[in-house]
């Protein structure tokens, strides 16, 4: 109930008018007065009016102003955001529509309160709150209020393929792949240039090579990395696996292989424990003449290329011509016998080889890696110092390994290409079950349900095995080069 | 996989209030916007906001770029830089994972820091506790000419400085560092070796004057 009185006792007061005391009695008189009274009543809703009017025009401002912040969008990635109107203190909507949401491929779900879809672009995309709160009317036209979502680009699209220079001085293919014979067994092997090169249009820089040397009924597979930091690395990957390829097949001491050969059939009739020892011994002696052949071709080649390209050698941190070539090396040697396999390795960076079982039920490291505490620390067959006595943080004689066994599965050598994206740390290339993990993977089990089908009448293996590795993996965007031996 | 940390340490002491702290909070969000471009970074790059002025805080925890979003940062109080050094000490102790036999640990993480103003508390006691984390590098840049680059050639090698505080000047120290961060990324990527000074990142602009 409205005090008249007091309201027109205020009013006349704040105006200056004043009540006599003789004109009480009128007064008395004037507020009694039925449309005085009414006037006053007008008064005040008027004034109550544009109050509520000011609080209204304020909140829907303040709610234009208000921060709604919502989780970042992927493109071409299911999005899901609640939009917790309670928790936003937005309680007084009576309206709500959403707008330029299907533009982007999302929509308002109202029953959820979220915003979902699959955004089709990326960027800082605007869409528009359209919004009536408690207190405007109804057929009012409805508030704007925009809102930003970031749409982060497919980290997929944004990388380039740009081919490498096929003019450039030792420019080779950027995707490699074969399948071949090794005796009773047989290799599928691909190598692809990694996105990061890709996408500024370098060179690969792994490599492989193999080959199974008739007159000797050995087998050789290599497999290399050449670091990326060092321009020529690309032909010292090449080199290294063809100049081990080359060695075995046309630079071995034959006489003196088969009474190395000898020595292993005497071995597997008498076990003889001294035995072994004596040709584990003989054999690194022999693994590391076709390292040594190898690091010095490419010492030979690094030469010659200084003399016809001087302007190449420009690296103020190279310490030698080789450095330039850098290149990790891998390769295993083997042969069937009538008592098993003879597997001899070798190893010089962070590239694993191992060997898994016929049964599969262990798989062998055969190599120990060159890793440093924070990456990088990994050693190149172009190095000279990984032939000193004392090399560090392997001697010479702890990278080669032998293996006699009656038969094998699978013998792997790939790249840390490969070994980063799907073993992740070291010590995961001990676990059988992770090379079993591993098998499953290329079996079909990933992603992209990409499958090799190991089967030696299979035309497409060697398809097969790049698409595989065309796996996405993030942040592991280098080379991949991948052996199987079966 | 193994994440490039980068703790982005911002002066909000009062004299950075109006045109600076306005530079500096677009100067991020440009740079976020232009690194998600960028295919290395938006994979590897993690990234941290710490403030300090009368004290620091960590307003923003090491975020991937695809999630990262800037918050409003407002200018007032003092310059507490020795606390900052102290609480990006703290984070890279928390936050940063350390290479194991089981795990992949992160790379060293990289550090900016910038400020207007010279420090008004310990901060030597600081830098004590900083000096004892290790970064792949720590870049400090003086903005205008009320910063100390004594102070700061103390707290790392790599300092840079801006003539004037104007948003000009703070959008290319931005951009610089953005471009910083691209080919870090890109070097952990493609060799799998940290970058380790200023020697390696690319050319500061002219805006930028190398204190030596």
């Amino acid at each position: 109930m409205i005090e008249i009185k007091p309201y027109i006792q205020k009013l006349f007061a704040q105006k200056e008018l004043i009540i006599s005391d003789k004109r009480q009695a009128l007064f008395e008189e004037f507020i009694q007065n039925e449309s005085n009274q009414q006037a006053v009543k007008t008064i005040i809703e008027q004034q109550n009016y544009l109050m509520d009017k000011w609080k209204l025009k304020n909140r829907i401002e303040d709610i234009i102003a208000l921060q709604i912040l919502i989780p970042n969008a992927t493109e071409s990635k299911e999005y899901n955001a609640k939009i917790n109107f309670e928790k936003l203190g937005l309680n007084d909507l009576i309206f709500e529509e959403w707008q330029g949401l299907e533009e982007i491929g999302l929509q308002f779900d109202k029953e959820t309160d979220t915003i979902k879809g699959i955004p089709n672009q990326s960027g800082e995309l605007k869409f528009k709150l359209l919004f009536k709160v408690k207190g405007e009317d109804e057929n009012s036209v409805p508030n704007e209020k925009y809102i930003t979502l970031v749409v982060n680009p497919d980290p997929k699209t944004l990388w380039k393929n740009i081919p490498s220079d096929k003019e450039a001085i030792f420019w080779k293919e950027d995707d490699a792949k074969a399948f071949g014979k090794l005796g009773e067994k047989h290799i599928v092997v691909a190598s692809n240039r990694g996105r990061s090169h890709e996408n500024v249009g370098s060179f690969r820089d792994d490599d492989f090579a193999f080959k199974f040397i008739e007159k000797t009924g050995w087998s050789v597979v290599a497999v290399s990395d050449g670091a990326g930091s060092y321009p020529l690395s690309r032909k010292g990957s090449e080199l290294a696996c063809n100049a081990v390829v080359d060695y075995f097949e046309n630079h071995l001491d034959k006489e003196n292989f088969l009474e190395f050969e000898n020595k292993l059939l005497e071995f597997s009739q008498t076990k003889e424990e001294n035995l072994h020892k004596e040709i584990e011994i003989e054999a690194k002696q022999k693994l590391y003449k076709a390292v040594l052949f190898a690091h010095n071709q490419i010492k030979d080649l690094a030469e010659k290329t200084q003399q016809s390209n001087p302007e190449l050698f420009n690296n103020p941190k190279a310490k030698s011509l080789s450095d330039y070539f850098h290149a990790t090396l891998i390769f295993a040697l083997f042969k069937k016998f009538d008592f098993g396999y003879v597997v001899l390795t070798f190893g010089v960076g962070d590239c694993p080889i191992a060997i898994m079982d016929k049964d599969q039920v262990n798989t062998s490291l055969l190599n120990t890696l060159d890793v440093g505490e924070f990456g990088g620390g990994t050693r190149f067959v172009t190095q000279g110092d990984i032939y000193q006595q004392d090399a560090k943080p392997l001697t010479m004689a702890q990278r080669f390994n032998m293996q006699i066994v009656t038969d094998f599965s699978y013998l792997f050598l790939m790249t840390d290409g490969i070994y980063d994206a799907k073993f992740v740390v070291e010590a995961n290339l001990e676990k059988h079950e992770k090379w079993m993990e591993f098998l499953e993977d290329l079996n079909g089990k990933n992603e992209d349900n990409a499958k090799v089908n190991f089967n030696p009448e299979n035309e497409q293996i060697a398809d097969e095995l790049a698409h595989w590795m065309d796996f996405w993996s993030a942040g592991n965007h280098d080379d991949r080069t991948l052996a199987i031996i079966f | 996989m193994r994440r490039l940390p980068v703790y982005l340490l911002l002066d909000t002491s009062g004299s950075m209030s109006g045109e600076p702290i306005e530079a500096v909070k677009n100067g991020v969000q440009v740079m976020i916007s232009s690194l998600r471009q960028n295919p290395q970074a938006i994979e590897t790059a993690f990234l941290s906001v710490i403030t300090f002025d009368s004290s620091a805080r960590q307003i923003i925890p090491l975020t991937d770029l695809g999630s990262f979003q800037m918050v409003d940062i407002r200018a007032t109080g003092t310059t507490a830089l020795g606390d900052a050094l102290k609480v990006v000490s703290n984070c890279i102790d928390n936050e940063v994972a350390k290479t194991t036999a089981e795990t992949k640990g992160d790379w060293k993480p990289l550090v900016f820091i910038m400020t207007d103003g010279i420090p008004t508390d310990d901060w030597q006691s600081g830098l004590r506790e900083f000096q004892t984390r290790k970064t792949a590098y720590t870049v400090a840049c003086a903005a205008g000419s009320g910063a100390d680059t004594n102070v700061l050639k103390q707290i790392t090698e790599n300092v840079v400085s801006l003539d004037t505080a104007d948003s000009q000047s703070i959008a290319k120290f931005f951009a610089w560092v953005t471009a910083s961060i691209g080919v870090s990324s890109t070097k952990v990527e493609d060799s799998g070796k940290e970058v380790t000074g200023l020697n390696e990142l690319p050319p500061p602009p002219s805006e930028l004057n190398i204190v030596v």
